[in-house]
Parts: C-alpha cells; sequence; structure tokens
C-alpha cells in the first residue's frame, strides 16, 4: 500500500515544509515513489497476480477495495511514477516548482492515477478516475493562463458526462453480484447478451472515447493542452489519457467481450479518422502547443484502434506505443514550453533561428522530433510498425489509413522544427538549456532507444497479463484467485 | 422518544431563560439539550427508558439514524447562526426555541407510526417555521416569505387532512399497520386512491419538487441564513424520511397510479431545478434551486422504499448546505446576497476556499466526497426499475456539476478586491464538522 499512500502523503506534508525547500520536497518525494514501484518492479513475477489490499468482504455499496496489480497494472503504475518524477524534474527550475499548492495537486493526482492502475474493483476504478479530475482541474486553473474558464469548464463537464455512461455501465453489471469486484464483473459481463454487452461497452467507450480523445469527442483537447501549465499538459497528455487506454484494455473488453464485436469497426473507423484528421489538422497549425496537441490526436487514434482488435500482438505493441507516447508528449511540451517560455510566443512564424542561438537546444528538440515520426530504433517505430501491421491483417484498407500516421507525422513534426529552429535568428538571445532540463530530455531518449533496441522487454513483461485478459474473453476463468 | 422529550423540554426551559436576555445562556442551554438528545437517542438501544413505550411512534436503527442526522445537523445550525441570533438580543431565545420545537416534530416525523401522528409532527415541525421565516419584521422580502410560505403551507395541510380522512373513510383506521393488513386482504375502494393522491401533492409541497417547487426560492431568500439552512437540510429531511416511509412501505402503489405521476415529477424535477439556478444571481435562491434537483434525486428513493440510501444521500447533500449557508452568514451583505460576493472569497482564504470546494464538489456527486456515494446508492438501487430516471438523473447532474463548477471557478478566481473573512470560532467549528462530514461522512459505509 505504501505505492498509494506515499503520493497522498506527499502532497499533506508539501503544504507545511518551507516555501524554499518545496521544490527539493518535490523532486526527492518523486524520486521516492519511483524508488518504491522500483522495489516493487524487483520483486515482481509477471505470471502472477499481486494483491496489494484485500479485506476479503463486500461493504456496503458493493465495494471490496481490492488492489493489486498484474504485468499491465504495474507496466502503468512504473510509467506514473517515472513521468511524475520527469514532470517534476523538468519543472524543477520554473517558479511554479515552489508552489507548495502545485507540488501537492501534482503529488494527488499521483495518486489518483495509481489508485487507477491499481484497483480491481469497478467503483475504485471509477472513484480513481474521477479524483483525477479534482487536482487537474485545480492545476488547470490556478496555474495555466489566464481567463481560460470556458476551456476550462468544457473539459470538466465534458469527461464528467463521458465518465457517467462508464458508471452506468458498472452500476449495471455489478447489479449481478451486488458486489464491484473484477472478477465478478467479468463472470456478470460474460452471461450478457451480444445485444446488452453492446450497450454496456458504449457506456464504457463515452468514458474512454472522450478522455483518450477519440475523434468526434477530441474538441476538448487541443484548447485544453495550449491553455494549461507546463506540467500540466503533461500531466494530461502523458498520464491521463493513458488511464483510458488502460480502461479500455483492462475493463471494456474483458468485461464486455460479446459485444466488443459490434462496436470494433466504430472505434477503428473513428481511430483511423483520429489519425488522419489529427494530422491534417497540425500540419496546418501555427501554434506549437497546438500543433502538438493535433499530433496527440493522431498518436492516440492508432493506439486505440489497435487496442480494439484485441489481438496478443496488438496489444502488447499498443502498450508499447502508450510508454513512447507518454516520451513523446513529455520531450514534446517540454519543448514547446522552453520556447514559449523564453521567447514569450508559441507562434512558429515568429521564431526561427534557434538551433544558432541555442545549438544544445537544438540538438534535443531534434531528437525529440526523431522519437516522435518513429524513426528506427526508437520505441516509437516498434509500436507502430506493428499496430499498423496488426490493422493490415484485419483489413488492408484501415491498415493503409493508418500507416499514413508515420508520413503525415514526419511532415507536421519536421515542419514544426525547421520552421522554429532554422533559418535567420528572429530573435537576439535565447537561453539554452539548464543541466535539469538537458537530464530531462537525455532520460526521455535514453528510455525511447531502449526500448526500440529491445521492445521484447516491455512485451514479455505484459504478454502474461494480456493472455490471461484473453483467456477471460473466451470464458475461461481459472486464472483467478 | 426519550430526546424528544428532552428537546421540548430544552425548548420551553430556554424561553424561560431567554427572558433574562443573555444569548450566551440560551445558547448553551440549546446545545445542551440538542447533545444530551443526541447521545440518548445514539444509544436508545443500550439502556431502558422510564418512560413507558407509545404505540404512535415507532423506532428502527433507520428512524434513529435519521434522527440522529437531523439533531446533528440543528445542533450545528444553532451554533453556526449565534453569530447572527444574538444580535438581535431580545429574540434570541424566540429562535432557539421555536427551531427547537420544529425539531421535535421532525423528530415525530421521522418515526411516526399512525396518521394521527404523522399530522401532528407535520403541523409541529411547520407552524415554527412560518413563524422563524417572518422574524425579520422589518424585512419586506421577509414579511412577503411568510405569508406566502403560511398561505400555501396551510393549503397543502388542508389537501393533506382531506387525503387522510378520505383514506381513514375507506380503511377505518389511522393505523399504518393495520392499513397496510386491510389492504393484504382486499383492495380498497377508489376513495383509498383519491386519499393517496391528495397525500401525495401535499407531501410535493412539503419537500418543495416541482411542480409545487415555486414557494421554495422565495422562502428561502426571505429568511435568514440559519433559518433557510434549517428548512433546507431538517424539514427537508423529515419530510422526504416520512415520505419514504408512507409511500415506500405503506401506500404501496398496487395499481401503477401514483408511480406514472411520481416519474414525471422526478424527471421534471431533475431539469428544472438546476436549469432555473443556472440563471439565478442570488446564492440563496440558486441553492433553493438546486435544491429542488437534489429533491428529485432523494424522490428516486420513493419509488423503490430505498431508506437506507436516502439516508447516505442526505449527509453529503445536509452537511454541505449547512457548511455553505454557515459560511453565507459570514460572507453575504445586509444588503445583498449576490453571488459575486463570492468572487475571490476562495483565493483570498484558503480554508474558505476549501470549505467550498468540497461541498460544491460533493453537491456535484464527485468521489470520493459524501455526496458521490448517496447519489451511486439511490441511482444504483433505481437504475432496475426506472433505468429512463438514472439516465435522466446522470445528465441532471451534469448540468448541476456545471452549476456548481462556475460557482467554484468563481469564488476561486484571482480577484484583489475580495475581502478577508473573518469567521467567529463557533463558526469554524461548524464548518470544521461539517466538511469534515462532507469529506468522510461515506466511511460511514464500512461500519
Amino acid at each position: 500500500m505504501t505505492l498509494l499512500v506515499l503520493p497522498l502523503v506527499l502532497a499533506l506534508i508539501s503544504f507545511i515544509i518551507p516555501e524554499k525547500f518545496v521544490r527539493y520536497f518535490g523532486l526527492a518525494g518523486a524520486l521516492g515513489s519511483l524508488a518504491v514501484a522500483l522495489g516493487h518492479l524487483s520483486y515482481f513475477n509477471p505470471e502472477k497476480y499481486v494483491s496489494l489490499f484485500d479485506p476479503n468482504r463486500v461493504f456496503p455499496l458493493g465495494l471490496t477495495f481490492k488492489m493489486g496489480y498484474d504485468g499491465l497494472s504495474l507496466t502503468m503504475v512504473f510509467l506514473v511514477n517515472a513521468i511524475v518524477a520527469i514532470i517534476l524534474l523538468a519543472n524543477y527550475g520554473k517558479e511554479l516548482a515552489q508552489n507548495k499548492t502545485f507540488t501537492a495537486l501534482v503529488f494527488f493526482m499521483q495518486m489518483g492515477l495509481l489508485g487507477v492502475f491499481l484497483a480491481q474493483d469497478g467503483i475504485l476504478f471509477y472513484i480513481f478516475w474521477e479524483v483525477t479530475l479534482i487536482p487537474i482541474f485545480l492545476i488547470l486553473y490556478w496555474f495555466g493562463q489566464q481567463n481560460n474558464n470556458p476551456v476550462l469548464m468544457k473539459f470538466f463537464i465534458y469527461t464528467l458526462l463521458g465518465s457517467l455512461g462508464m458508471l452506468l455501465s458498472f452500476i449495471y453489471l455489478g447489479s449481478t453480484y451486488q458486489t464491484f469486484a473484477f472478477e465478478n464483473l467479468a463472470l456478470a459481463g460474460s452471461f450478457l447478451s451480444a445485444k446488452v454487452a453492446c450497450w454496456v461497452a458504449c457506456g464504457f467507450l463515452l468514458a474512454f472515447a472522450i478522455k483518450i480523445p477519440l475523434f468526434p469527442f477530441h474538441t476538448w483537447q487541443p484548447a485544453t493542452y495550449t491553455t494549461a501549465p507546463m506540467a500540466g499538459t503533461m500531466l494530461l497528455s502523458a498520464l491521463m489519457l493513458k488511464m483510458a487506454l488502460y480502461g479500455m484494455i483492462k475493463w471494456m473488453i474483458p468485461l464486455t467481450s460479446s459485444g466488443i464485436g459490434e462496436i470494433k469497426w466504430i472505434v477503428i473507423t473513428l481511430g483511423s479518422i483520429g489519425i488522419v484528421y489529427g494530422a491534417i489538422i497540425a500540419i496546418k497549425q501555427k501554434d506549437i502547443k497546438t500543433l502538438f496537441a493535433y499530433a496527440s490526436i493522431s498518436h492516440v487514434g492508432l493506439i486505440a484502434a489497435g487496442i480494439i482488435l484485441f489481438t496478443q500482438t496488438s496489444l502488447e505493441s499498443a502498450i508499447v506505443q502508450i510508454i513512447n507516447h507518454s516520451i513523446v508528449a513529455v520531450g514534446l511540451f517540454f519543448a514547446a514550453d522552453i520556447i514559449e517560455s523564453r521567447t514569450g510566443t508559441r507562434n512558429i512564424y515568429e521564431l526561427g533561428g534557434i538551433a544558432k542561438l541555442a545549438p544544445r537546444f537544438g540538438f534535443w528538440f531534434a531528437t525529440m522530433t526523431f522519437v516522435s515520426v518513429s524513426v528506427p530504433f526508437t520505441a516509437g517505430f516498434i509500436g507502430e510498425f506493428l499496430l499498423i501491421k496488426e490493422l493490415f491483417v484485419a483489413h488492408w484498407f484501415t491498415g493503409l489509413i493508418a500507416s499514413t500516421t508515420l508520413v503525415f507525422g514526419a511532415v507536421y513534426m519536421l515542419r514544426a522544427y525547421q520552421i522554429s529552429m532554422f533559418g535567420a535568428p528572429k530573435m537576439t538571445a535565447f537561453e539554452d538549456l539548464k543541466w535539469n532540463e538537458i537530464l530531462v530530455f537525455a532520460l526521455l531518449t535514453v528510455a525511447a532507444i531502449l526500448i526500440g533496441i529491445s521492445p521484447e522487454c516491455i512485451m514479455n513483461f505484459v504478454k502474461p497479463s494480456i493472455e490471461h485478459i484473453n483467456a477471460l474473453m473466451v470464458g475461461d476463468f481459472n486464472f483467478i484467485k | 422518544m426519550d430526546a424528544l422529550i428532552v428537546i421540548f423540554i430544552t425548548g420551553l426551559v430556554g424561553l424561560f431563560v431567554g427572558m433574562m436576555k443573555k444569548p450566551v445562556l440560551t445558547l448553551s442551554i440549546s446545545a445542551l439539550g440538542l447533545v444530551t438528545a443526541f447521545i440518548l437517542t445514539l444509544f436508545s438501544r443500550s439502556y431502558v427508558s422510564i418512560f413507558s413505550k407509545y404505540n404512535g411512534l415507532s423506532t428502527s436503527p433507520l428512524t434513529d439514524a435519521f434522527s440522529l442526522l437531523a439533531i446533528g445537523l440543528t445542533l450545528l445550525i444553532v451554533l453556526g447562526g449565534f453569530n447572527y441570533f444574538k444580535k438581535d438580543k431580545d429574540h434570541t431565545a424566540d429562535y432557539y426555541g421555536l427551531m427547537l420545537f420544529s425539531l421535535c416534530g421532525a423528530l415525530i416525523l421521522i418515526s411516526f407510526n399512525n396518521f394521527f401522528m404523522f399530522f401532528l409532527g407535520l403541523e409541529i415541525m411547520s407552524i415554527p417555521i412560518y413563524v422563524l421565516v417572518g422574524i425579520k419584521k422589518s424585512n419586506v422580502l421577509s414579511a412577503e416569505a411568510s405569508i406566502k410560505y403560511f398561505f400555501t403551507g396551510s393549503f397543502a395541510t388542508g389537501i393533506l387532512l382531506f387525503g387522510i380522512a378520505l383514506i381513514y373513510g375507506a380503511t377505518g383506521t389511522f393505523d399504518l399497520a393495520t392499513i397496510n393488513s386491510i389492504r393484504g386482504i382486499a383492495e380498497p375502494s377508489p376513495m383509498f386512491h383519491i386519499g393517496v393522491l391528495f397525500m401525495l401533492a401535499a407531501f410535493l409541497f412539503k419537500v418543495g419538487a416541482v411542480p409545487f417547487h415555486f414557494w421554495s426560492p422565495d422562502v428561502y431568500q426571505g429568511s435568514t441564513d440559519a433559518i433557510m439552512s434549517y428548512m433546507a437540510t431538517v424539514v427537508k429531511l423529515a419530510a422526504l424520511s416520512a415520505f419514504v416511509t408512507l409511500f415506500g412501505n405503506i401506500l404501496v402503489d398496487s395499481k401503477g397510479i401514483y408511480q406514472t405521476i411520481l416519474v414525471v415529477v422526478i424527471s421534471a424535477s431533475f431539469l428544472i431545478g438546476y436549469l432555473s439556478a443556472l440563471k439565478q444571481s442570488n446564492f440563496k435562491r440558486m441553492l433553493a434551486f438546486s435544491g429542488i434537483s437534489n429533491t428529485g434525486l432523494a424522490m428516486l428513493t420513493i419509488l423503490n422504499a430505498d431508506y437506507g440510501s436516502l439516508w447516505v444521500f442526505l449527509i453529503g447533500y445536509t452537511a454541505a448546505t449547512v457548511a455553505l449557508m454557515t459560511l453565507s452568514q459570514a460572507i453575504d451583505k445586509i444588503d445583498s446576497e449576490d453571488i459575486l460576493n463570492w468572487k475571490g472569497i476562495g483565493y483570498k482564504n484558503p480554508f474558505i476556499g476549501v470549505v467550498i470546494l468540497i461541498s460544491f464538489l460533493s453537491l456535484a456527486g464527485i468521489p470520493p466526497l459524501t455526496g458521490f456515494f448517496g447519489k451511486f446508492l439511490i441511482l444504483s438501487n433505481a437504475y432496475q426499475n426506472h433505468l429512463f430516471l438514472v439516465i435522466l438523473g446522470l445528465v441532471s447532474s451534469v448540468i448541476g456539476a456545471y452549476l456548481y463548477l462556475r460557482f467554484i471557478v468563481l469564488a476561486f478566481s484571482k480577484d484583489s478586491n475580495a475581502e478577508k473573512i473573518s469567521l467567529t470560532p463557533l463558526q469554524y467549528v461548524v464548518i470544521s464538522i461539517s466538511s469534515l462530514v462532507v469529506l468522510l461522512g461515506a466511511s460511514i459505509l464500512i461500519f
């Protein structure tokens, strides 16, 4: 339980320590929780399910409070702790890092995210899912751009509306056995007729499609990303939307397996539209943050389409791609923020020649750009390649559409890089990277390349859990203890 | 039963002590009485009462839970409103005495066993409220509210009595258990159902549900903050509790006559409440309208006699209301209750900010706050028979979330002109307790 309680304790402590120590404390706390996750990782056997908390009784709501992890959950837990540490490191040099409330909110957010990935009980999952909304809303509201109220309101209400669909689905499934434990929900789900299961799946999908965001539900996303403070954007794109992708794998598909066939092509179509649509809009963007936001829509569309196929390979590569997307999102939004904070503009046409003024930044931004366009030996190459292959197997046409992401990705990323970094300098000075900024880029790049060279370490790690979920879908409940 | 007697005596003693014109003394006596009553109710099953059992009232663990909530809320309101009440030195004791008498009625209404006690409870609860609403004699709005509430209220009482008379005519008894057994033998005459419909109308008026909701914003606006929070919490709680007892268990709808009516009323309450609240500029009117929607949700429990969920829901709703209304006493200006008074308050005063945040998020039904668990219980118990209402309830709660969120954003806006609010120690205590309940109230479900 240390895993979950530690961030909460850290959040409370951040309020009482003196202001000048807050930034050290934030970083140290994040590293501490990363160390705890590493500890769990070192003892972990991917074949096993590890229970963290199980009171072994059903509470009045049907709550069981079951928490634990398998390979899949632990991967996400590790991702959360690592990315939070990197976000705080990236934020280290900023004024915001000194803010008690901000640090507390980030840790609170971390707690909610960990809860989402550790919950083995439907309602607990829902509770943590909603809990994450509060800190991110406050971070965006207090530390974001001024006058972003309408944007935030849209974000909050939209995601809340979506998650109510999920709540309804959970209530429906949970009523069969009067408990919301994962195995009971799965058992209840396996008895549903295809038609009912389809409706239940739609309830889940509403929540996940808005959070991911899939194509027609994405309207909240670009404005929210753009007006958010850097750390908020990173939390949103690198971690929060991963909750939805994880939710699809862990909850939606196993619980409504008989209905997935009906909505599969809807999701694939929406995902494919998102890939092309996001990319095309990204090509026309002037605002660098908005550009990356649309690029994100394009990337996650591919992941969502791959997940709904639900083959062994597509899921494993989706996990790799989830991790890759987190790396890319943090890196790119960090670069965007460095540009914005040093030049005061996000418009790429007002930029130019930065690579000359700040060669180190030019180098690392280029590295992140290449990671983002999935050149070979980076994580994205493996993830996208396998996902596109699986989509080809499903239908040649979707494969064709999906593969355009490689081309489009190169177009919008290289365009953004070229216009902003090369050419004649349009500003007199651009302060080069500080140590913590270089460290962030270096860590991200190393992670991307390591995964790119040996993706099988992650794939093997999550393989048993995905086999379990697949077994569950064909009605094999043996592995549930 | 003992608690009822203690509260009544406290009210009487308080009135006499009030002649000394020492507000602190009146407050201590009232608080002491309420605390005693609270303890007596809490342990009512572990000691033998000196009073013989009275057949008109019956208690169960659940009615005890409702009584505890009502007494606890009154205690909080009595303490939190002291700052206002003490200003009016001559009448402090009147406020407290009337509130305690009204509480007696509420307690009867929670545990009544026959129509006689039911009617008695309802009147004992309502009449002091008519007075309390109009107690700001110099204020036009207050007088208007009082007259409005009194006339419409007594009209509703008349209809209610008519209904009871018809039911009596059909069954020949006031006793609820007997009515139930008579209905078990043979379906009563149409007169019985007409009587039930009359009662339904009166009830809808008392809880302030659409289409009988027009009085509540006006009356809430006209009354002082403490009285309004009493009406929005204790009175509503008692009326809803009686509503569920009667319509959930005794007057069970065998022919589907009023089920349809209730479904329509609940759906209308869901939407009209929040949608009207969106356009309000007065804080109390906003709370009143959003209260209508919350009542709609609470009335969902009537359709499946879901007494326990109602209690959990009311904990969240009432605690948040008390916290906010106590804050409003400190924040609202004498001549203005505009919601713009709250602009930037949360930003300037961190403690108040946290309270505003969790209270409104709880009302909006965001987990892990108590409000979520109440809503969740009600909806998950109702969905099997009333899927449409559950979906509508979820949609309306999104509108509600928008309403509350807009307010949070207003309260947290970086407004450098915002005042630094100073709370009295008593208000601090009351607000802390009620926000703790909002924050952790759901943990009671674990035990």
